[in-house]
C-alpha cells in the first residue's frame, strides 16, 4: 500500500455530505408545504368569502362529529380484522365447502360498492326484519366491507410465514389448530399490521359514506350545517381539514409501527 | 418556458367558453330545483293529489298497540321517538350544541308532553320518511308533511297542524320577478331537477350555480331562506296550498289508538291557541294554522 491517503476521513466526509444533501432536501420539501398551504389559505381568505365568526359559533360542534368518526372507524376495523382472519383461514382451508364460501364472501363484497352495501344493511335488511339503529348498521358494513379486502391482506401474511415454521411444529406433534394460532398466525399478524394500519386510514375516509344513513358524523354535520346557513364552504373545509388531520396523525402512528416491525426483518 | 403564442388558440378557446357560460346565465334555463320526495316535484310531475286524512275513530282496546310500546319505554316513563330533517327552517334546524329546535320540534315536544312521555328525534333523509317502512327505527313524523293520496297509501295521517302554500321563487340574478316574465309555462314548460332537501335548493343558487334560477318550495322555507341572505325573490300567489300533518307508518304494528291520541292532542292544540302562539312565533307572526280552504 503505497497510498498516503487515509480513506476513512473521506468516507465520513462523504457521508456527512450526503446527510446534509438529505436534510436540506427535507427542509426544502417542508418548506413548499408551508407556502402552499399558507398561499391557499391566504387565497381563500382573500376572496373574502371565509366568515370567521360562522367557523367560531358552528367549528366546535362540527370537529365534535370527528369522535363519532373515529368510534365507527376503531369499531369497524377491529371487526373486519376478526372477519378477515376468518376469511383468510377459509381462504386457505383444503374443505371445498368453507373455502367456497368464503372466496364467496371476498368476490360479493369487492365487486360491489360500499355505498350500495350501506344502504343495503340501513335499508334493505328491515324487509328481512332486522331494523338496525344507523350507527350499528353503519359499522357493519364498513367492517363487512373492510373484512373483505383485509382477508386477501391476511391470506397474503399468512402465506408469507415460512413453509418451515409450519413443519417444524407440525414434527414436534403439534397439533394443526394449535400450529395455526400459535406458530403461523402471530407471524402472520407481525407481517400485516403495516396494511392493517394503511387500511385503517382508508376507512376513516370511508365511513364519510355512511353520512348518508343519519349517522351524525362529521360529513352529516357539515353538509347539514352548510346548507342550513348557506356556508357550505366553511363548513366543508372544517370537515376536510379534520379528516386530513386525522389522516396524518394515524399514518404517522402506522408508520412508526410499521419500522417496529420491521426491526424483526432484519 | 411556456410558448404562449402557441398556447393562444387554446387560451382563446378557454375565454369564449367562460364568456358563452356567462352570456347564457343571462337567459333563465327551463330547469325548476325542488327538494326530493316532495309534493313540489309532484306538481311539475302533474302529479299532485292533495288529500284530507281518512276518518279517525277510538279504538275499543289500545292493547297490542304502538301506544302501549311508547309509554313502556324507557322503564315505563315512557318515550316518544320523532323523525325530523334538520335542514328545513324554521320547522326543524340545528343549534350550536346539537340540539334542535324550530317549530316542527315545538309542537313534537308539545305533543309527547301531553301524552305524558319523553321525547327523542331520529334524523333520516327526507326521502326515507315519505317512502314508509320506518322498521320501528321511529314511531311518527312531525315534519311538515303533505297529506297527498299516494302517501295516504302507506301512511296514516292525522288532522294537520297547519298549512302552508307553495311559492315559486326566483334567484334575483335572473331578474325574474313575476310569473309573466318567465319565457316558458309552468309546470308543463319546464324540467325539474332534483336535490336531497329543498333547502339544497337555496344553498344551490347561493353558491353560484347557474344551472337553475327557480325553486318551488313551501312559502315559510323560501322566507326564511332569503332572511338568511339567499339571493332571490318569492313571485306571485301560492301556487296551491298544503295540509301538513303528523304521519304515522302502516307498514308497522297496529297504531289506532296512538293516531288517535295525536290527532285529539292537534285538535286541543288548535282550540287553546297553543297552536296558533307556535305559528306566530316561528313564522314572523304569521297564523298559519287555520285551514284556507273554508
Amino acid at each position: 500500500m503505497t497510498s498516503a491517503v487515509p480513506t476513512a476521513p473521506i468516507l465520513a466526509e462523504i457521508e456527512a455530505h450526503q446527510r446534509r444533501a438529505r436534510r436540506r432536501f427535507r427542509a426544502q420539501s417542508a418548506s413548499v408545504w408551508v407556502v402552499l398551504i399558507g398561499g391557499l389559505g391566504i387565497a381563500l381568505w382573500a376572496t373574502g368569502n371565509i366568515n370567521a365568526d360562522f367557523i367560531g359559533t358552528w367549528g366546535p360542534y362540527i370537529v365534535g362529529g370527528a369522535w363519532i368518526t373515529i368510534l365507527l372507524s376503531v369499531t369497524s376495523i377491529i371487526f373486519a380484522t376478526g372477519l378477515a382472519i376468518l376469511g383468510a383461514i377459509g381462504r386457505l382451508s383444503e374443505n371445498a365447502f368453507i373455502n367456497g364460501a368464503a372466496s364467496l364472501y371476498v368476490s360479493l363484497v369487492r365487486g360491489t360498492p360500499l355505498l350500495v352495501q350501506i344502504f343495503f344493511v340501513y335499508y334493505a335488511l328491515p324487509q328481512f326484519g332486522v331494523a338496525l339503529p344507523s350507527i350499528p348498521a353503519g359499522i357493519i358494513a364498513l367492517s363487512f366491507n373492510y373484512g373483505a379486502y383485509m382477508t386477501e391482506i391476511f391470506r397474503a401474511g399468512i402465506q408469507a410465514v415460512p413453509r418451515g415454521q409450519r413443519e417444524a411444529a407440525e414434527s414436534l406433534g403439534m397439533p394443526e389448530r394449535l400450529v395455526m394460532r400459535r406458530i403461523v398466525l402471530p407471524q402472520a399478524f407481525r407481517i400485516v399490521i403495516p396494511a392493517i394500519g394503511n387500511d385503517f386510514v382508508a376507512m376513516i375516509k370511508d365511513s364519510a359514506l355512511v353520512s348518508t344513513i343519519a349517522v351524525q358524523e362529521l360529513l352529516w354535520r357539515a353538509s347539514k350545517i352548510g346548507t342550513r346557513h348557506f356556508r357550505t364552504l366553511e363548513t366543508l373545509l372544517i370537515a376536510a381539514v379534520v379528516y386530513w388531520l386525522l389522516t396524518i396523525l394515524f399514518s404517522y402512528f402506522q408508520e412508526k409501527l410499521e419500522r417496529r416491525m420491521a426491526r424483526g426483518d432484519r | 418556458m411556456v410558448n404562449l403564442r402557441r398556447r393562444a388558440p387554446l387560451l382563446l378557446a378557454a375565454g369564449a367558453l367562460v364568456l358563452a357560460s356567462c352570456t347564457s346565465a343571462a337567459n333563465v334555463p327551463a330547469v325548476v330545483c325542488v327538494g326530493e320526495s316532495t309534493t313540489y316535484l309532484d306538481w311539475l310531475n302533474g302529479d299532485f293529489q292533495p288529500d284530507s286524512p281518512a276518518d279517525i275513530t277510538e279504538p275499543s282496546s289500545t292493547a297490542g298497540d304502538l301506544l302501549e310500546t311508547v309509554r313502556a319505554r324507557d322503564n315505563g316513563n315512557g318515550q316518544l321517538i320523532v323523525s325530523t330533517d334538520p335542514n328545513y327552517a324554521p320547522q326543524s334546524f340545528l343549534q350550536e350544541d346539537g340540539t334542535f329546535v324550530g317549530f316542527d320540534i315545538d309542537v313534537a315536544t308539545e305533543i309527547a308532553d301531553r301524552l305524558g312521555v319523553g321525547i327523542k328525534f331520529e334524523t333520516p333523509d327526507w326521502d326515507a320518511i315519505t317512502a314508509g317502512s320506518w322498521s320501528e327505527r321511529w314511531d311518527i313524523s312531525v315534519g311538515s308533511m303533505t297529506i297527498t293520496t299516494p302517501r295516504k297509501e302507506i301512511l296514516s295521517f292525522t288532522q294537520p297542524y297547519y298549512y302552508t302554500p307553495a311559492y315559486l321563487a326566483a334567484s334575483t340574478r335572473s331578474g325574474v320577478t313575476k310569473v309573466s316574465d318567465l319565457p316558458f309555462t309552468l309546470p308543463t314548460g319546464v324540467e325539474a331537477t332534483t336535490l336531497t332537501t329543498d333547502a339544497n335548493c337555496a344553498e344551490a343558487i347561493e353558491s353560484g350555480r347557474t344551472d337553475f334560477d327557480l325553486w318551488i318550495s313551501s312559502g315559510t322555507t323560501i322566507d326564511g331562506a332569503i332572511a338568511a341572505g339567499s339571493p332571490m325573490v318569492k313571485i306571485g300567489e301560492p301556487i296551491f296550498q298544503e295540509n301538513l300533518a303528523v304521519a304515522i307508518d302502516k307498514s308497522g304494528p297496529p297504531h289506532a289508538a296512538l293516531l288517535f291520541e295525536i290527532d285529539k292532542i292537534i285538535g286541543e292544540m288548535h282550540a287553546d291557541g297553543t297552536l296558533k302562539a307556535l305559528s306566530e312565533q316561528w313564522f314572523e307572526g304569521a297564523d298559519l294554522t287555520t285551514d284556507p280552504s273554508s
